[in-house]
Parts: C-alpha cells; sequence; structure tokens
C-alpha cells in the first residue's frame, strides 16, 4: 500500500524544539545547571555524557517525568508547560526509555492501544489498531505481530514495538534514551535504517548513548554534559571519537590498549556436555563446552537471552546442571553451594548487580565485606571488628577509585560505574583463580568501563582464568582472546580475536555457523 | 520505611481506637461501701440470646434483688480469643474482684494457671464439672440434656414427616449435652422419627448455619433444634419454611414468634446465690454445682404465640415432672 | 439415612442450590477484590468492609423496611471505605497489608459496637424475597438451582460476565491491567495510576459492602457479631485460586460453596461420620487452599500486586 502522505507527516509538527537555561536541583545535586539544548526538524540530536552527566533528567524534563526549577521549554518560539508525560503526549513529543515501558502479559495491539482514546470508546478497537501497526510497520520496517503478547518478543522486536507506539502517537519529536543497548549490529543497522525513515519525514530525534562508533554514525549534531553542565555542541562533521570521549570525561581516554601477551597457563575452568533448564522450564543450555586458560579471556558473545544468563548462573552454583560437569581447577564444582565455590577461588560479577551483587539499602561498607564478614580479622566469633572493617574498606575503596562521599552511605545512592567498582572490588580483592564477570560494564560510563576493563585484564596478567559475558560485541572483541558465540543455548562457534570480522559474529549471533575451519579454535 | 510507619500507625490508631470503645461496655456501677464484685468473662455477646446471655442474664437478676450499690458487675464479652479472655481474667483478678466468672469451658486451661496466682480470689468455670482440684475455683454446668430430652419428647410427638433436624456447632459441652438428651428423648417418644445431627464445625458461622438448615429441609425435616450463638441463621430458615423450632439457652422466641415452640432457659442465678453466699462466708471454691429442671437452673419456657397442641403440652409437662422426680431416666451415649 | 439418600434428586438439587447461595457473598467480595488487585493494590480490608455493609443494610431495613435503601447504604459505606482505603494506600503509600488490617479491625469493631448499641439483641428482618424468574424457575432440575433466588444472588452470577467483559474489552480494562502489570509505563502513556487505582479499590470496596448486604438483607436476614465469620479473607484467596480473573474468581466460589454445601449434606444425612465431622466442616477451606497451591501459577500476578507507585522512584 502506498503511505498516505497525512498519515506518515507528523500532525503536530515541531520545527524547532528549544531547551532554555534548564536548571534542576535534587537534595544535595545539581542535575541540570542552565543547559541548553535544541533540536530542528529532520536532524538527529545526540546528547552524549556520562551516567549522572544529567542526560537523563533533562529528557525527564522535556517529557513530563520532571518539572524544571528554572528555565525555558519553547516549541516552534512559543513557551510550553509540560507538567506530565501526557501533556508530552499532546505537544508529539514521545520517548523510549532505556528500560522499556511495555507491559509484559498484554498483546503488542493492546500496548500501542493503551491510553488511547479507543474509536469505539468504552470499548477497545483493536482490530483498528492491529491494521494501523501494519501499515506503519511497511512503512518504516518494523516487523511486529500485534497479536503476539509482549514477553513473547525478543528485546529487539520490544523496542520495535516502543518505536511503533510513538509513531502511532503521531509524535514529532522522539527521544530515544540508549537504544541500541540491547540490540545485535544486524538490529543496530535495521533501526538507524528506521530512524533516517522518520529524520526523512520530518520528525526530530534526540538520541542518548554512550558509543561513540554509533553517535558518530546517526547524528547531525552532538551536544556533550559533563556534571550537569553543557561542556558544548559540536557538528558530527567535527566530532571525533577521542575528541568526543575527551569532552564527556574532561580527560584523554585511551582506547585501543594493546593487549599484552601472556603465558597462558593450565585449563582453569572446563565446562563438559553442561546442560541445564530456564525458569520457565525450557532447555536453556545444551551440551555446553568450553576450557579457559589461566590467563586467558573467553568472551560469550550473543543476543541476549540466549543462555548467557543461565551459564553464568550454573557456573556460580545459582542453576542447577541437568547432566555435564564443570571443572575448576580439575576439581568438579557441580552442585557446589556459593560459598564452597568461593573458598575455591570463584569470583562471580552478576549481570544483575543491584540484585544478585549488592544490597541497595546496605552501607557501602557493609557491601564490600559481605563475604568476609564472618572471618577473621573482620569478626571474632559473633562479633564484627569495625576497625577492622573499617581499615580495609578505606584500602578497597582507594584502591578501586570508588567515589563514595563515605563507607557510610547506603549503596543505592553511588552511580552504576561506582556500585560496579565496588562489586569488582571485593571480588578480585581475594585473587580469584577463576573469574565469572557477566555485562560487566552494562549501564556504567566511559570512565568507569575504561577502568572495570583495566582491572580484568590486569587479572588476565595474573593467571586468572575469566569468563567474560557481554552483549556488547565491542568489549568482547576489545579484551577476549577467544570468543564463543551462543545461540538458543548451544555454542554456536569458537573463534579467535582477530580471526571474525563484525559482521561474521553477528552472523554467528543470529544462529549461523560459522565454516569449518574458523570453528578450530 | 515511611510507608510501613504509615500502616503500622494506622492499624494500632485503629486498634486502640477499638479498644476504648470496647472498654465502655463494662458497666461497672458506682462504688459503695463494700459492694460484692463480680466479672464475667464470654466469649461472645453478652446479649447473643443464647450462652453468654444466659450468664449476663443471671447476674443481672442477682444484682436487682441486691441493689446496684451493693452489687457490682463488669463484663468482658466477644473474648472468642482464649488469650484475650485469660488477659481479661487476670486482670479482674487484680483489680480484686470477689468473683470473676470465667463462662466459657476453653478458658479452662488458663483458669488453671491464674487462679493459684490469686488464692484470695473465687472464679467460677464452666460449663465444666471439674475445679482441678484448687479451693479457689467453683465449676458448674448445665444439665441441658434434661431440657433436650423434653424438647425431644415434644418433637417426637409432633413430627409429621419423622424427620427432625438438629444444627449444632462442635460436638464439646453444653451443646453434646442438649444434642445427645434431645435426641434421647424423640427416641423414646417416636421409634420411628430419625434425627439427623449435623454439627457444622463453627460456634459463629451464621451463614453455614443457614444453609446446614436448608439441608435438614431438604431432607425432609419438618421440626428442627439446635445450639450456639449461629443458630439465628438456622432458625431464619426455619421461620421460612415453617418448620418448628424448639429454642435453649435464652428464650428464642423473639427471633421467629411463629414457629419457636419453647426455649429451655437457664437460670444460672440459682446456683450463682449459693456460690456467691460461700464467697462471702469465705468459702472460695472447691465444688462443682450443676443446674437442671429440678433445682430450678433450667425452665421451659412455652411459646403463648404457638398453639401447641394440648395433649403435647400435657406430654411436656409430664416430662419435665417425671425428670424432676426421677421417674424418667435415661442413659446418656 | 444411606449414600442412596445423597443421590437423590431433591438432596443433589439442594447441595448445588446451597452451594449457589454460599457462593454469593464470595462472588461480590472476590470479583471487587479482583479488580482492586489487577491494578495493584490488595485490599485484606474486605472482611472489615463486609461487615459495615452488613450492618449498615441491616439496619436501614430494620429502620425503613426499604430493601432498596438498605442495598444503597451498603454502597455508600463501601464507597467510603473504599475512598480510605485508597487515600491510605494509594496517596499516602502505606504498607498494603497493614493497612488493610487496619481497615478489617476498624469494620470489625465498628460493625459490632453499631450493632451493640442501635440494636441488641438478634432481630430478624424481611429482606429480598426470592424472586423466582418466571417459566425459567419451572424448568426442572436447572430451575430450583439456578432461577429461585434472590435478586442479590442472581446479581452476583450476572457480575461475572460483566467484570469479565469490562477487564478484557473495555479500554478502562486495558488501563487497569497495565497499571497493575507495570504502572511506570502506564504512567509514560499518560495514564494516571492514582485515578486508575482509586477507581479500581473503591469499586472493589463497594463490591465488598454489597457481599456484605448479601448476607444481612438477603440471606440470612439477621446480623450478628462477626457475621461475615472472615469470608472477606477467603475472597482475597478465591482471587489468587482465579488467578485474578472473574471466571477463575467464579470457579473457585463455586467449589467453595459446593464443597461446604456438601459437606453439610453429607453430615445431615449421617454419611460422614460424627467423630470426624469437624474435620469435614473445614474441608471447603482446606480443599480451596489446597487447589490454590497445587493450581495457581503466580505467572498471572499482577508484577505491581502491592506496590505503591511514585514518578520516579
Amino acid at each position: 500500500m502506498s503511505p498516505n502522505p497525512a498519515d506518515t507527516l507528523p500532525r503536530k509538527s515541531i520545527e524547532h524544539l528549544e531547551m532554555r537555561g534548564i536548571v534542576k536541583r535534587f537534595p544535595g545535586v545539581l542535575a541540570n545547571n542552565h543547559v541548553n539544548f535544541d533540536v530542528r526538524s529532520g536532524e538527529v540530536h545526540t546528547l552524549l555524557g556520562e551516567n549522572g552527566a544529567g542526560k537523563s533528567t533533562l529528557m525527564k524534563i522535556l517529557y513530563g517525568l520532571y518539572q524544571q526549577d528554572q528555565g525555558d521549554i519553547l516549541i516552534n518560539g512559543e513557551r510550553v508547560s509540560i507538567q506530565s508525560p501526557s501533556d508530552a503526549i499532546k505537544l508529539g513529543i514521545g520517548m523510549i526509555h532505556q528500560h522499556f515501558m511495555l507491559v509484559p502479559t498484554l498483546t503488542v495491539a493492546e500496548n500501542v492501544a493503551l491510553g488511547l482514546r479507543s474509536s469505539r470508546e468504552p470499548l477497545m478497537d483493536l482490530e483498528r489498531v492491529s491494521a494501523r501497526i501494519h501499515e506503519l510497520s511497511e512503512i518504516y520496517g518494523l516487523r511486529v505481530n500485534p497479536d503476539a503478547y509482549v514477553w513473547q518478543l525478543a528485546v529487539g522486536e520490544q523496542q520495535r514495538v516502543e518505536i511503533i507506539k510513538t509513531l502511532y502517537r503521531d509524535v514529532s519529536l522522539l527521544i530515544l534514551d540508549e537504544p541500541t543497548a540491547v540490540l545485535t549490529p544486524q538490529e543496530v543497522d535495521q533501526l538507524f535504517g528506521t530512524l533516517r525513515q522518520m529524520t526523512a519525514d520530518g520528525h526530530s530525534l534526540i538520541f542518548i548513548s554512550h558509543k561513540l562508533h554509533e553517535v558518530l554514525a546517526i547524528s547531525d549534531r552532538i551536544t556533550v554534559l559533563r556534571d550537569g553542565s553543557l561542556v558544548g555542541s559540536i557538528p558530527t562533521g567535527e566530532a571525533t571519537r577521542e575528541n568526543l570521549a575527551q569532552m564527556m570525561v574532561g580527560r584523554e581516554v585511551v582506547y585501543s590498549r594493546p593487549i599484552q601477551a601472556v603465558e597462558v597457563g593450565e585449563p582453569r575452568l572446563v565446562l563438559r556436555d553442561v546442560s541445564a533448564i530456564s525458569d520457565r522450564e525450557t532447555k536453556a543450555l545444551s551440551n555446553i563446552n568450553l576450557e579457559i586458560r589461566g590467563g586467558q579471556i573467553l568472551g560469550i558473545a550473543g543476543v541476549s537471552g540466549n543462555g548467557q544468563r543461565e551459564l553464568a548462573q550454573v557456573i556460580s552454583g545459582l542453576r542447577p546442571l541437568t547432566s555435564g560437569s564443570i571443572l575448576l581447577d580439575d576439581q568438579n564444582i557441580a552442585g557446589w553451594g556459593v560459598k564452597s565455590l568461593r573458598d575455591a577461588g570463584l569470583a562471580f560479577i552478576p549481570e544483575e548487580r543491584m540484585r544478585d551483587g549488592a544490597i541497595k539499602d546496605f552501607t557501602v561498607a557493609e557491601n564490600l565485606i559481605l563475604q568476609e564478614h564472618d572471618v577473621e580479622p573482620y569478626s571474632h566469633g559473633i562479633f564484627l571488628d569495625f576497625r577492622a572493617i573499617a581499615e580495609r574498606c578505606q584500602e578497597l575503596i582507594a584502591s578501586f577509585n570508588i567515589k563514595t562521599p563515605s563507607q557510610e552511605t547506603t549503596l543505592k545512592s553511588l552511580s552504576g560505574g561506582n556500585i560496579q567498582k565496588l562489586i569488582m572490588a571485593r571480588e578480585l580483592a581475594r585473587n580469584p583463580n577463576v573469574l565469572v564477570a557477566s555485562q560487566p560494564t552494562r549501564g556504567v560510563d566511559i570512565g568507569a568501563t575504561e577502568y572495570i576493563h583495566q582491572r580484568i585484564l590486569e587479572q588476565r596478567q595474573l593467571g586468572t582464568a575469566t569468563l567474560l559475558i557481554s552483549e556488547d560485541l565491542d568489549e568482547i572483541l576489545a579484551l577476549s582472546d577467544e570468543i564463543a558465540v551462543m545461540y538458543e543455548g548451544e555454542i554456536v562457534g569458537i573463534v579467535r580475536r582477530g580471526d571474525a570480522t563484525v559482521e561474521e559474529l553477528g552472523l554467528m549471533m543470529a544462529g549461523v555457523r560459522p565454516q569449518p575451519q574458523a570453528e578450530s579454535a | 520505611m515511611k510507608k510501613f510507619h504509615i500502616g503500622i500507625l494506622l492499624a494500632f490508631a485503629i486498634a486502640l481506637a477499638l479498644v476504648a470503645c470496647g472498654g465502655s461496655g463494662g458497666a461497672a456501677t458506682e462504688a459503695a461501701a463494700q459492694p460484692f464484685r463480680v466479672a464475667i468473662v464470654s466469649p461472645s455477646a453478652s446479649n447473643d440470646l443464647a450462652f453468654s446471655q444466659s450468664m449476663f442474664d443471671a447476674v443481672k437478676a442477682i444484682q436487682a434483688e441486691e441493689g446496684e450499690a451493693n452489687f457490682e458487675v463488669a463484663i468482658t464479652d466477644n473474648t472468642f480469643v482464649v488469650e484475650d479472655a485469660a488477659a481479661a481474667i487476670r486482670d479482674y483478678a487484680s483489680q480484686g474482684y470477689d468473683l470473676v466468672i470465667a463462662h466459657g469451658s476453653q478458658y479452662g486451661g488458663s483458669l488453671q494457671e491464674i487462679a493459684p496466682d490469686f488464692p484470695e480470689t473465687a472464679f467460677a468455670w464452666g460449663t465444666a464439672g471439674d475445679t482441678f482440684g484448687l479451693d479457689n475455683v467453683y465449676a458448674y454446668e448445665a444439665a441441658s440434656d434434661e431440657g433436650g430430652y423434653v424438647m425431644g419428647v415434644m418433637a417426637g410427638a409432633l413430627t409429621q414427616s419423622n424427620t427432625i433436624g438438629v444444627v449444632g456447632p462442635i460436638e464439646v459441652g453444653d451443646a453434646k449435652l442438649y444434642v445427645d438428651g434431645f435426641v434421647l428423648g424423640v427416641a423414646a417418644q417416636n421409634p420411628d422419627a430419625s434425627v439427623n445431627v449435623n454439627y457444622i464445625g463453627s460456634f459463629s458461622d451464621v451463614a453455614l448455619a443457614s444453609e446446614a438448615a436448608q439441608a435438614q429441609q431438604a431432607a425432609g425435616a419438618d421440626m428442627m433444634t439446635g445450639t450456639a450463638q449461629m443458630v439465628v441463621g438456622a432458625i431464619g430458615v426455619a421461620n421460612e419454611n415453617g418448620i418448628l423450632w424448639f429454642g435453649t439457652q435464652a428464650n428464642q422466641t423473639s427471633l421467629a414468634p411463629d414457629i419457636v415452640v419453647a426455649s429451655q432457659v437457664y437460670h444460672w442465678e440459682v446456683i450463682l446465690r449459693e456460690i456467691i453466699s460461700n464467697v462471702r462466708a469465705g468459702k472460695l471454691g472447691g465444688e462443682s454445682y450443676k443446674i437442671g429442671l429440678a433445682n430450678g437452673g433450667e425452665v421451659i419456657e412455652f411459646n403463648d404465640g404457638y398453639a401447641l397442641p394440648a395433649d403435647v403440652l400435657t406430654l411436656g409437662n409430664e416430662t419435665i415432672d417425671g425428670i424432676k422426680n426421677g421417674t424418667i431416666t435415661y442413659t446418656l451415649p | 439415612m444411606g449414600l442412596s439418600d445423597l443421590f437423590s434428586a431433591s438432596v443433589l438439587i439442594g447441595i448445588a442450590t446451597s452451594g449457589i447461595r454460599l457462593a454469593t457473598s464470595y462472588l461480590y467480595a472476590a470479583i471487587g477484590e479482583t479488580f482492586s488487585q489487577r491494578s495493584g493494590v490488595l485490599n485484606l480490608g474486605v472482611d472489615g468492609i463486609m461487615l459495615l455493609g452488613a450492618f449498615g443494610s441491616y439496619y436501614v431495613v430494620l429502620t425503613t423496611g426499604s430493601q432498596g435503601l438498605a442495598l444503597a447504604a451498603a454502597l455508600l459505606i463501601g464507597m467510603i471505605l473504599g475512598l480510605f482505603m485508597a487515600f491510605v494506600s494509594v496517596t499516602l503509600k502505606a504498607e498494603q497489608g497493614i493497612s488493610g488490617i487496619g481497615l478489617y479491625l476498624f469494620g470489625f469493631g465498628m460493625s459490632d459496637l453499631l450493632y451493640q448499641k442501635l440494636v441488641g439483641t438478634p432481630r430478624p428482618i424481611a429482606g429480598f424475597p426470592k424472586l423466582p424468574i418466571p417459566l425459567l424457575s419451572d424448568i426442572p432440575v436447572i430451575g430450583p438451582i439456578l432461577f429461585q433466588h434472590n435478586l442479590l444472588t442472581y446479581g452476583a452470577f450476572l457480575l461475572v460476565p460483566v467484570a469479565a467483559f469490562i477487564l478484557n474489552k473495555t479500554t478502562l480494562g486495558l488501563q487497569i491491567r497495565a497499571v497493575g502489570q507495570n504502572p511506570e509505563a502506564a504512567d509514560s502513556l499518560g495514564i494516571s495510576v492514582t485515578r486508575i487505582r482509586y477507581m479500581t479499590v473503591i469499586a472493589g470496596s463497594t463490591l465488598a459492602g454489597i457481599a456484605g448486604a448479601s448476607l444481612s438483607i438477603a440471606l440470612l436476614n439477621i446480623f450478628q457479631q462477626n457475621l461475615t465469620n472472615g469470608q472477606g479473607f477467603i475472597a482475597v484467596a478465591l482471587v489468587y485460586f482465579g488467578a485474578w480473573r472473574p471466571t477463575g474468581v467464579l470457579a473457585g466460589a463455586l467449589l467453595y460453596g459446593l464443597i461446604a454445601a456438601l459437606v453439610l449434606a453429607g453430615n445431615t444425612l449421617g454419611l460422614i461420620p460424627r467423630s470426624v465431622s469437624d474435620i469435614a466442616a473445614m474441608m471447603p477451606a482446606i480443599i480451596t487452599i489446597l487447589a490454590l497451591v497445587v493450581t495457581v501459577s503466580r505467572v498471572r500476578e499482577p508484577a505491581a500486586l502491592t506496590k505503591p507507585y511514585g514518578r520516579g522512584e
């Protein structure tokens, strides 16, 4: 069908949106300090900055989730007041949040229709909604089934639903908060295709990301925030990875750290025919065989939900295996409890750091000694030795560069990067033999990412066998000696770093088995 | 945490308000020179037209005789939670009441622990036959089987369908005695009639008692009886379906004036007077008492509004006399 | 009496009819609670609301003789208590379990206090009469089981499809389901989480008020202290049993009612030995709980149940 211009062009067109002198204070924090930002029809304007730089706050103000303390928002030169998301929606502003705003138990069509007046009020008109979803899918290349339940969808599909939701509401300005974090390289390409189509139709897009090569690929302009203030705004043509990173962090960032050669030791972590089932009692892992030697980093690449989580869990004792064995320094550790695993030298950096890695209402110090609180020198009998704890924590906070007001600060007031550094400090301080790091830098800013990578490489130097699970292919490529790609609970192939291109890895992530010569790792 | 506190505070505020409300129910009269002070702790409402009210009415009757200035009464009712009752019993004892009546067989265990702590206080416990060998505990019970037997005889005479229904609570104590007597009475009068006894497992579930009565009706009952405070539900069903009802523990005529034949009413004052005079004389316990038809502690009150055939009325009165003078005897199961 | 008596037509019809009557009050309360829980609010105060609704409507019949006015009183009482519950649990964001228990204690105590002060001893009233439906009530077997009830019993069963329709077919139902699963997502689409939750809690409490009235002015036609005997709590369990769907709640309420009726019939006919009759009396609760444990998958549980919502929290 040929798109009707009235359907594709936004009705409430935002030619120019300007945020002027925005100030937002939270208790003890100046989140936005007189920030100016603007976006024009048909352009992609990237908002760049580390976690806590104030990007999300600024965008939440624009979407009506927060109210600014000072400053104005102007649309086409007119001042507007945005008190709530529904005001923003009425003005033609849409937002795709980093955590998708979808109701998993509803269908795609129901999610799209949610909150809108139906043509058959008070009844729903899902047939009409589905028809319109089909139209939008065709125009923008967003393949989705309107009748599918959202919980059945892969992450990439869920994101397409989010985009359709905004298109369905005829938004003319769309905010995308870290939209590529969960996508395969191919899906990122698809997304960018859709976004280009949208700008061609006159939409304005605000793109939030910290993946610099993507930012450089999609943006027209780039604005950088640091510590709540505007650092600068430059056309993409003048931007490079280096100068953007420097603007964000405020100092030079070393990107291509040469990986030093280390002597590879004996196999320290060996998985033999490991199988396990998922929470939904479906097969999550089938016959996984892996071997990691001391001084080696094995990266697990794959789109999320292909068994990576379960793999990390079986190794760290959080999920039983249905068959197979796991050898840690030649001891079969299958079925061992978490505590015995730690004593055997396993360190674990969990994916859900706030759920499995730390306790958000505990203080920094309490979190740091969570595993050792019951042994000397931190406790004697049933009593904690607060002095020993304080000394030890001071040391860890300093050596792992954890930015915290004090040891007594509760964990939840720390940034994601600092929480992750704290978990790293706790895990690595015990000189592990095997490290399992699951999504170690997800949601972590560039500065902290750089630091965490450095510590993982340091472990490699020390002869630790590291299993690195990440959905960020750049991270896998930057750190791993070998890369294993997972798809639907199986290892599709294992390649040496440098032996496979990003495109080849992307195909493997989609389940395509590599040619035999690439498999012999 | 703040949210949690709001909830807790609210719950406490409401609970406190309720305690305050409940407290106002205790009818403590102005203290005179040296009044005799009686406290009653009972599991259901003091006006339940059943078990609790029977004791409350008895104490009130004595108070009317002695005068409010000389006889002080305090009540804590609705203490179906035994722990609450135990706290109330202990409270009254420590406040120096002369006689504390624990009016519920379920309070026995608590009383056994409490009574030895207050050797100067007299306790009465019922319905029960056991004083635990304590010399400051009286036990009292009702020979409710006697009234039950009389009712059973009349029901056996009146039934046309030869099917009679009983809605009971739990098969213990006073309820069991009454029902057993009733069944024996029916059997003595009308061996062809069958009695369907249904213990519903609750003293308080009115809805279930109502449905139990429906089940009795479906099974063909044209006469019904029942005991404990939840029977109001059963009486409603009997009334709706024109089934005759035999009451016990209180006069239930007001609940269904057309169908109540008669009610067995307890007059605990008969034995309370004795207990009180004992206490005044310094004897604080150690004896068991029983009310029955013979000592006037149980009275069968006929409903004047129901036209009971003269022969059945005569039969009823003859049965009462027979039990009183010992010419009618039966063996309880 | 023997086993054959249980299978006589009149007894079986009696059991089925009894089960339906017993299910009435549970249905109102549990369907109301379903709305509340689907939007993410656990209202444990149902039993207290039922008691006050039961007393209020009973008292209006006692003083005015009008069942219609009495029903209106129950509605009003339910609404006011619902507004209170919503204010505490949605606006003040109090811990829902505790505020619900508080509401229960209030309803329990207040209904008893008012009853003692205003009425005293149990006094029967003329409630909603039986309303046999012409023609339908004459059908053998089905007629007496289904079509010879009072108005409120019919209403309870009609409520099930109405509730299912509202939840599954209307935009309001969609908003309720979304708010209970992911209030943040609903908020991001301009839906007022507060408004939806106030609506469902008030609607649910209003139905709880009617549930109480169905006991005091339709089924039992009397009031007594603690008339509901904990039915409101069973109703909350039935919502879990029914996996938050009105049809599931209906199945649970009928199962509960029918088992209770079967036990009563069995006891009455002497089929259940006296020695185990007390245990048999607990069977409805035991079987319902067992079925709950065995069948319920919490997969359908509203993800935001018991979680207050505040933007940016």
